[in-house]
């Protein structure tokens, strides 16, 4: 890289925050609650959520200075305007609602893309700025959000000195299969820590963790997808006070085929490098503990839905077959000879168990850190695996109840907590 | 100075609250007199004040400090004698000091020859001066004030077996204004002083001189007609003279009381002191704005009264209940401090004697649209004693010197009608008017420089108010203009420094003269108009086209 480029890259660096929205935030001052929400294109949702929000400030925290601040990807569909909007300040007193005080809803475009890392970096910056005490994100898309989900994030950070709140919902049994037959068992194994959704579309933390992971190294370009998660995972390797917080039910989400991939990269991709550097933190871990829980553990709910388990199974034999020179270098050979038998699996037969998927990830997350191929490209290779594994989970949970999907679940964290010497073995022979 | 002849001369006015109990004792029996008084006459001209508000004066048990009067035409002993009174009257007029007595038209002492006689028989002429009952059932939809002492609007008289009606303390009945000869009788009561050349009254609850079964007894329209007709009468008979309502009401039924300007002259703005109070510990000005932007318009010839602490509580009637916890919570963390719906402590102490913050607080009271109201002993921050009972911790001895009761009495200490202050931050040793007279730098001295900026430019007084609302909420500023002469003031409401930018393109051209320095300031110009301020800072401008 040249000199020039170099100081044009130090220089956009240190100004990511534009200048009309520094004067804002002079106008802002110092908070003690800051409600971050990044968009993109959000119109249709975001009113409500930020409705919900400004009710949840003023009846959790009437007292406090609190500030929301919109970290914009570049709407073309009005959605700052949307959010700005909802200030409640003295200039235009026709708000029904009655607050002590003025509050501030403020927005700015981040500049790298629609990515979160811009949007919470910005939120991290603006919180920095502010010296705000307690910070939550909330998602924009959330159409069920409600105002107790602000004084269940923020209160444990602003009056309980918790670094960290994450959320727990009532969700449907086959939503979030990604959490709960990966990320959550694997991150539990790794950490020691039952955090149910470390993916957190909505969360809280402390301006201290805020600040950290500000100052950190982690905002290249190439880690701008899964800031959230490499969010949590600093969090959590750096000690914090971490607790969960129950909201209430979560909206399902359609996902298209085509959503796994850009998910594995927010996710797995994140988990799978921090795994590199978290090596000493990690290693040493056995077992896993509970953390505090503020309302209910997790909910489920269970009223059919229709999911197209054959077409998923297909998708998982055709991706085998075509990805097999891949899974050569990623996947011990017994390991892939195992899933090349499932393939040829009927419907019927069908089944991918749980010690086969573990020892799947592990091997992934080992041939990761080796580098084998490309790392993107070895991300992109579990997409057909975890639709596999996740037609497995279907069927299994078919007709369970939610206690009994909790037994499955809790079933595979001990079969994740149980391989973790294989994960070990497969780590250090890459070496 | 003679006093001017301007019949709105109250809009000028800067008005010093003062119980001639408190003042200074001239004859050592440990209580101020009115002799008292006209010796320190001279210190009021001195501080710049135009006007003074007398506390009841008159004949009285004292069960509620002179607001239960038992004879109207008379002096206490106490203070005096008449003559002593138009002496005073006379030597503040001499000084361009006009004078305004409390008149308590609602109701009068239960000692009062007219109760006494009202209640000893049923057939008694003076029987229905008063309001009695058989029942206390009537007037249910009524609230009780003083919620620390009273249950009920209702008291039962054993000699007339009867019940009398009652807004205050049980020991002061109202007087019935549905009888004419009641009405006659007090506006005889007025013109007594009146003649004397009292230059104006300030009625005490006024909002409760009517009672009508199914209301609450409050702002009735009847009650409206008795004032019109005062106003009336003073109007024909009297030049130059003022009325001003106490009436603890929201903004909106306060505007009736200025009619069509032939009501009240002025009123007390009850609601905008709890929210400037409110807004400086938010650090917000939310509150302020919002009640002044619900305050009616109102006739020319009148005006508000505004005020930061009185003899009473720091009244939170007319606030919300979240903002009443709020105010508890911040201004009177210790349940002593708190009395009714309010908290009996002093401006000094309520900010807890933050010298910014007191400054700040007192340039807002003088340059927002009204006339200021100075209690006795703000203007060195005196401090109160909350282990005096009832709203008596803010009616202490005023602090002359740091010597012998204060420089207040001669008197053995044990016969002052009340404890000094003593405590070491708030004591008469540090806090008196000596020493500060003596300090450049005091809060006296800045006292009477504002009081001397304020009374230079019409505006505060006359001019209209419009608010700028910049994008930083702590920032209250606003302009006050009056013709062609107009003023910018900006206060900082926070505890720390704060940028701030101000649409002033409508000024553009103008230079901005701080009215305390008379400095320059930059011309206005396209761009928004960039100030700092420091913590709690407040800049008063005089906008200039050269």
């Amino acid at each position: 890289m040249s000199r020039a480029s170099h100081a044009e890259l130090k220089l956009e660096d240190e100004t990511f925050l534009t200048d009309d929205f520094l004067r804002q935030l002079i106008n802002v001052g110092e908070v003690d609650i800051l409600v971050g929400l990044p968009t993109h294109n959000n119109a249709k949702t975001v009113g409500s959520v930020v409705d919900a929000i400004r009710i949840g400030i003023l009846r959790s925290f009437p007292r406090e200075r609190a500030v929301i601040i919109n970290a914009d990807g570049g709407s073309r569909d009005g959605t700052p305007g949307l959010i700005t909007g909802m200030s409640i300040y003295d200039a235009r007193p026709a708000s029904n609602l009655h607050a002590l005080r003025t509050l501030h809803s403020i927005s700015t475009t981040y500049s790298n893309g629609t990515s979160g890392g811009g949007a919470l970096r910005t939120i991290l910056a603006a919180a920095e700025l502010l010296r705000a005490k307690a910070c939550i994100v909330m998602s924009p898309e959330s159409a069920k959000t409600q105002p107790e989900w602000i004084s269940n994030l923020a209160a444990p950070i602003y009056r309980e000195g918790f670094d960290l709140v994450a959320p727990t919902y009532r969700r449907h049994k086959f939503d979030g299969l990604l959490m709960t037959n990966l990320l959550y068992p694997m991150i539990r194994a790794l950490y020691g820590l039952r955090l149910r959704e470390p993916y957190m579309p909505e969360f809280g933390f402390s301006s201290r963790i805020g600040s950290q992971f500000l100052g950190g190294n982690g905002w290249s370009d190439r880690n701008g997808t899964g800031t959230e998660l490499r969010f949590t995972l600093a969090a959590i390797k750096g000690g914090s006070r971490i607790c969960q917080a129950f909201l209430g039910e979560k909206d399902h989400t359609e996902r298209r085929a085509a959503d796994l991939v850009p998910a594995l990269r927010q996710t797995v991709g994140p988990l799978f490098s921090a795994m590199e550097a978290d090596f000493p933190v990690w290693s040493t871990v056995t077992g896993s503990n509970s953390i505090p829980t503020i309302g209910s553990d997790h909910e489920l709910m269970l009223d059919p839905i229709r999911v197209n388990r054959k077409r998923l199974r297909e998708m998982f034999a055709t991706g085998v077959a075509e990805l097999e020179s891949v899974f050569h270098l990623i996947l011990s050979s017994s390991t892939l000879a195992e899933l090349q038998r499932l393939a040829r699996l009927d419907d019927e037969a069908f089944h991918y168990p749980a010690e086969l998927w573990v020892k799947t990830i592990y091997e992934f997350a080992a041939a990761y850190q080796k580098s084998v191929i490309n790392r993107d490209h070895i991300v992109q290779a579990l997409a057909p695996l975890f639709r596999g594994r996740a037609v497995t989970f279907l069927i299994e949970n078919r007709s369970a109840s939610a206690s009994e999907v909790e037994v499955n679940i809790e079933a595979l964290c001990v079969e994740f907590e149980r391989l973790k010497p294989y994960l070990m073995q497969m780590w250090k022979s890459r070496e | 100075m003679p006093l001017n002849t301007d019949p709105l001369w109250y809009k000028d006015a800067i008005i010093y609250q003062v119980h001639v109990r408190t003042f200074y004792d001239s004859n050592a029996d440990g209580i101020g007199d009115f002799p008292g008084l006209e010796q320190k006459l001279d210190y009021l001209q001195e501080l710049g004040v135009n006007a003074i508000w007398l506390m009841p004066f008159f004949p009285s048990p004292l069960r509620d400090d002179g607001y239960d009067i038992s004879d109207y035409h008379s002096v206490h002993p106490s203070y005096g004698t008449l003559e002593d009174f138009r002496k005073v009257l006379h030597a503040a007029h001499e000084r361009g000091i006009r004078v305004i007595i409390e008149m308590v038209l609602n109701h009068t002492s239960d000692q009062h020859p007219w109760f006494k006689e009202a209640r000893g028989s049923r057939g008694n002429p003076r029987r229905d001066w008063y309001v009695w009952s058989d029942t206390d059932n009537r007037y249910k939809g009524t609230r009780i004030i003083f919620l620390d002492t009273e249950k009920s609007n209702w008291a039962w008289d054993p000699e007339s077996q009867s019940f009398y009606w009652h807004r205050f303390f049980s020991h002061q009945p109202d007087l019935n204004y549905d009888n004419p000869a009641v009405r006659e009788q007090m506006w005889d009561v007025m013109r007594f002083w009146l003649d004397m050349g009292v230059d104006a009254f300030r009625l005490d609850a006024v909002p409760y001189l009517v009672e009508r079964e199914g209301t609450n007894c409050e702002n009735l329209p009847e009650t409206h007609g008795i004032l019109k007709d005062l106003r009336h009468r003073l109007d024909e008979q009297f030049n130059c003279r003022m009325l001003l309502a106490e009436a603890n009401q929201w903004p909106a039924d306060l505007r009736p009381y200025f009619g069509d300007g032939d009501e009240f002259h002025m009123a007390f703005h009850f609601p905008l002191m709890p929210r400037m109070f409110m807004g400086l510990k938010l650090e917000d000005r939310k509150p302020i704005t919002e009640i002044l932007q619900q305050t009616p318009e109102i006739p020319p010839s009148c005006q508000w009264s505004l005020f930061l602490r009185n003899h009473d509580e720091l009244t939170l009637e007319m606030v919300t209940d979240m903002e009443r916890d709020y105010m508890y919570d911040m201004y009177a963390a210790s349940k002593t401090m708190r009395l009714n719906l309010g908290i009996r402590r002093r401006l000094a102490p309520l900010l807890n004697n933050d010298r910014r913050r007191i400054e700040l607080m007192n340039g807002m009271l003088m340059s927002l649209p009204g006339t200021p109201i100075i209690y006795y002993g703000d203007e060195i921050g005196m401090g109160d004693n909350i282990l005096l009972g009832d709203r008596n911790g803010v009616r202490t001895p005023m602090q002359w010197t740091g010597g012998w009761n204060a420089g207040f009495s001669v008197s053995d200490p044990t016969h002052l009608y009340a404890p000094l202050i003593q405590d070491p931050v708030y004591g008469y040793p540090a806090v008196n008017v000596l020493s500060q007279r003596e300090s450049e730098h005091s809060l006296l001295h800045w006292m009477q420089r504002i009081i001397k900026v304020r009374k230079s430019n019409v505006v505060f007084g006359r001019g209209s108010i419009e608010f700028l609302y910049p994008a930083n909420h702590r920032i209250l500023a606003y302009l006050r203009w009056l013709g062609r002469e107009t003023v910018l003031v900006v206060n900082n409401l926070s505890g720390t420094a704060q940028a701030v930018e101000l649409d002033l393109r409508r000024h553009k051209g103008n230079i901005l003269i701080e009215m305390f320095g008379d400095n320059i300031f930059p011309r206005v110009g396209d761009l928004p108009y960039l100030l700092t301020l420091g913590p709690y800072q407040f800049y008063w401008f005089r906008l200039r086209r050269v």
